[in-house]
């Protein structure tokens, strides 16, 4: 196999929380990455046309972004993720992901598969994928180790700049939500976009430390076995001071979410809201909903 | 010298409210109209209407305050000071009167909410996700259903003694709940009580679910006007419901009581429904998004437009 393949990469789902480690990677070995482009109505039309009814929305737009792709790179990068850490598990999708896009289109996707349950880890997943490309297993993996660290060093600014906005003396609201969806034109735009108007400062839960304490997530729930809603709960006892309100975002119908978040409600003393995006055209009932919150957040006085 | 008057208007997605209060927040004039679709015809009537009951030798409107879902759209076609979302506006009008509110109840044509305050501050809301079962707008449905006038529903459902157990979670199956127990043999008022009933318990699952009703309880908006329903929350809850004379000016009433921070010193001219105004809402083909673009236009001038994401929807 040669050098000249193009690869594709879905910006959707885990394209943005492993898009550093993706394309570090692939740069490492010298191949060619187009990534689609930001969620447009067009994307989440072609997505809604070739996805069930019944899948979540984030579903929806991850096919959309794949179909934009299928007639213009050699390989789609379509990660199969069952499991990340012994005893845990991701929501089903992500483990179906490679079987629904393989029975959807007719397109080569490139071998990339994760169960640390049966033994595969990230890393055995990346050497297989550098080796379906045609480079050794030293290579493919020294590749590797360097795309980690540039993970790493990305994660490290993304969480400083974090705790800049957190020092800020402006009102600042915690975005509980997965990473897809919060930085997902269609979805987590829309309420940042808002929120941003209205002068608020944003800190999101998807925003991790790397050397922070993992373990904070025990006060809420020590039993929850989904890992990247875990993440989003020890981020919530991280931040949860430091915060006026916090909103929990989610796209419809999402399983893992409908269940944690409705948990959190009872367990956590704060103000909230919960905001469910669909398939929706207009943006004024969420408008109206975000502009009260903050209202109730700022206790503002309006009659004085 | 003219004494100051502040103008609140709220359009809904059912009826469109306005209201003139002075310096001392009385209600010097007001009015309520059904917005029939077409919100820039409401208002245009609504500003008409006011104007005859307004004395305009002894006030000036020095600022305008809108809200309501077409509240934008209101707020160019007025050249509104203040346009701010329905539920801080209906907290402030109740506040303003009932200084000791500690729940608000609101069912409108489209949307219910609850609204909970303490100390005269906002401290909690939540209100209904896109579905519009158990607003007003399920109860006129099935109100045309049994053939019965709206404005009749609540004093028939009064008369009840033994009213049904219905399914208020949506529209659809409520209607096969409906006919099968109008063929059952239970007579209209016994149905009619238990729509109401029902409404009531779709409110306090889905809008009120999981927060904690204190009194003094206020209730409004259109379903308000319904003594069935007040009674039946009344039951519910076991505590007083308060229905104010004004509930369903209450929106307009809070903005109108909001816009008093942004007095601007220009007198409002009620010549506003002598102008043309036209709405063109057209999907943009400048990028891949397709956005829907509203622009609004005055006398044939473009005053204003939205809902573009980007630049090219300016064009």
């Amino acid at each position: 196999m040669n050098n000249k393949i193009t690869i594709g990469i879905p910006r959707a789902l885990l394209y943005y929380k492993y898009n550093v480690l993706w394309q570090s990677f692939f740069k490492e070995l010298g191949i060619d990455t187009l990534i689609s482009p930001e969620t447009n109505y067009e994307i989440l039309e072609n997505g809604k046309k070739n996805t069930m009814s019944e899948a979540c929305l984030s579903m929806k737009i991850y096919v959309g972004h794949v179909d934009y792709l299928k007639d213009k790179v050699d390989y789609i990068l379509v990660p199969r993720i069952v499991s990340l850490e012994k005893g845990m598990k991701l929501c089903t999708n992500f483990s179906a992901l490679y079987d629904i896009l393989n029975n959807t289109f007719d397109i080569n996707i490139l071998n990339y598969n994760i169960d640390v349950d049966k033994g595969i880890t990230e890393e055995l997943a990346f050497i297989k994928m550098g080796q379906e490309l045609g480079f050794g297993k030293i290579l493919s993996l020294n590749a590797y180790k360097a795309a980690k660290k540039e993970e790493y060093k990305q994660n490290k600014i993304n969480y400083l700049l974090q705790e800049k906005r957190l020092n800020r003396n402006k009102t600042k609201v915690l975005l509980v939500c997965h990473t897809y969806n919060s930085n997902d034109n269609l979805v987590g735009k829309l309420v940042t976009d808002n929120l941003k108007e209205f002068g608020v400062d944003v800190i999101y839960a998807d925003i991790i430390n790397p050397d922070g304490d993992r373990l904070l997530y025990k006060n809420i729930s020590k039993a929850l076995y989904w890992t990247y809603n875990q993440e989003l709960l020890n981020s919530i006892e991280e931040y949860k001071d430091k915060v006026d309100g916090i909103i929990f975002l989610s796209t419809f119908p999402c399983g893992p979410d409908s269940l944690v978040n409705e948990m959190c409600s009872h367990k956590i003393d704060k103000k909230m809201i919960t905001i469910l995006i669909d398939e929706l055209s207009t943006i004024e009932g969420l408008q109206t909903r975000l502009e009260s919150f903050i209202d109730i957040l700022r206790k503002d006085r309006f009659y004085e | 010298m003219k004494n100051n008057a502040y103008l609140g208007v709220d359009i809904g997605s059912i009826s469109t409210k306005g209201v003139i209060i002075d310096d001392s927040n009385n209600i010097i004039a007001c009015e309520y109209i059904k917005t029939q679709g077409n919100p820039i015809s409401a208002v245009k009537q609504l500003i008409k209407s006011l104007e005859s009951k307004f004395d305009s030798n002894l006030y000036k409107i020095v600022s305008i305050g809108t809200t309501g879902s077409a509240r934008k759209l209101a707020g160019k076609m007025l050249g509104a000071t203040t346009i701010k979302n329905e539920i801080t506006a209906h907290a402030i009008a109740t506040i303003s009167i009932h200084p000791d509110v500690r729940t608000i109840i609101e069912i409108g044509g489209q949307d219910s909410k609850i609204i909970l305050v303490d100390k005269k501050i906002v401290t909690d809301y939540a209100m209904n996700t896109l579905c519009a079962a158990g607003t007003g707008a399920f109860l006129t449905n099935q109100a045309k259903r049994l053939d019965i006038d709206i404005n009749d529903f609540g004093s028939i459902a009064l008369m009840s003694k033994n009213p049904v157990k219905l399914a208020a979670r949506c529209s659809v199956f409520a209607e096969s709940d409906l006919v099968h127990k109008a063929q059952l043999g239970y007579k209209k008022e016994d149905i009619v009580s238990g729509l109401c009933k029902s409404i009531v318990n779709n409110y306090l699952n889905n809008v009120a679910k999981g927060k904690k009703i204190l009194s003094p309880v206020v209730f409004q908006g259109g379903v308000s006007k319904n003594i069935g329903v007040v009674k039946a929350f009344e039951d519910e809850l076991k505590t007083n419901v308060i229905v104010d004379d004004i509930g369903h000016l209450m929106g307009a009433y809070g903005i109108a009581i909001m816009s008093k921070k942004s007095v601007k010193d220009n007198d409002f001219s009620f010549r506003i429904s002598d102008a043309n105004f036209e709405t063109k809402v057209y999907d943009c083909s400048g990028c891949a998004n397709n956005c829907e673009v509203i622009r609004i236009y005055k006398d044939m001038k473009l005053m204003d437009s939205w809902g573009n994401k980007c630049e090219n929807g300016l064009k």
